[in-house]
């Protein structure tokens, strides 16, 4: 039921306008490729930025709580340009993705990844008192791994 | 069979530790965030980890490059893209010289001189076109 469910959504974005458009055309698909990749620059820099802090190293001289609040504007615009350009490359190739294992397993990590952030991790970012450092390390290292995660299935997408 | 993509998976992802954290540097001295440190702390703070995101991109682009030498040979993209990082050097030595001695005056809340913004966006731009460009080359695009 669950299964078929998710079938109709792949179809359906496979069969939307736009989707069509993109496929359509050799150089968009490129093009909101690079929108992308700069959107990951700037959230996976952004992450960076925090998770370092966490386990002290790098803006040492600021505290965690002031790094956090710094980052997360441009973590937010970082993460818009990524999923913007995410779902549009999508769609142009649902179809292809209902078939790549790869895929699901980047959208498991991407799940995960915003839930830990936005919540445990951010919890333990916004406190003016740091947390204690065994949990501050597990905390990033968390993040990295969920993060990071999200970026290697997503280039393994292409291969599989 | 499997070398080419994961030395471009590591060419991608150290994007974060390198053109990440520099543009975390281009945002502030153009006064668009991170107030709660100066131009000054970010440079000093994170230039272990960019050094190293560096190393890890020119270390993988080399490999890239290396394995394809004859495409990027012909290919505009890649003359491009070349182009934009030495620009971006240039970019980089003229701050360096220029307004790196005068940084630690500039208080946290402080902005920093016009030049230096300049140097900022500058700096976005070019990286932006290097991205572009990049991803352009991998295509084989003209």
């Amino acid at each position: 039921m669950i299964a078929l469910a998710v079938l109709h959504f792949f179809h359906w974005a496979d069969d939307t306008p736009v989707a069509a458009a993109i496929r359509g055309s050799t150089w968009v698909f490129a093009f909101i490729e690079v929108f992308h990749l700069l959107g990951l620059t700037l959230l996976l820099g952004t992450v960076v930025l925090v998770d370092l802090r966490l386990c002290g190293y790098g803006l040492r001289r600021q505290s965690l709580a002031q790094v956090a609040s710094d980052a997360l504007p441009w973590m937010l615009v970082g993460m818009a340009v990524t999923m913007g350009s995410g779902s549009l490359l999508f769609v142009s190739e649902a179809m292809k993705c209902y078939g790549s294992p790869p895929f699901f397993v980047k959208m498991g990590f991407l799940f995960t990844a915003l839930v830990f952030t936005f919540t445990l991790h951010r919890k333990l970012t916004k406190r003016d008192a740091p947390p204690p450092p065994v949990w501050g390390k597990v905390a990033a290292g968390l993040s990295l791994f969920l993060w990071f995660g999200v970026g290697l299935a997503g280039r393994a997408i292409a291969f599989y | 069979m499997w070398t080419f993509p994961i030395i471009e998976t590591i060419h991608i992802l150290a994007l974060a530790l390198s053109v990440g954290m520099i543009i975390m540097l281009d945002l502030r001295l153009i006064g668009a965030g991170m107030r709660h440190a100066s131009a000054g702390q970010i440079m000093g703070q994170l230039k272990k980890w960019y050094v190293i995101g560096f190393g890890a991109m020119i270390a993988s682009g080399v490999l890239l490059f290396w394995s394809e030498a004859a495409k990027c040979y012909r290919s505009n993209s890649f003359r491009i893209k070349l182009l934009l990082l030495l620009l971006v050097a240039l970019n980089a030595v003229f701050f360096e010289i220029v307004y790196k001695p005068r940084m630690e005056q500039w208080e946290a809340g402080q902005s920093p001189p016009a030049g230096a913004k300049l140097c900022g966006w500058c700096s976005m731009i070019l990286w932006i076109g290097v991205i572009g460009f990049g991803r352009w080359t991998a295509y084989g695009m003209k």
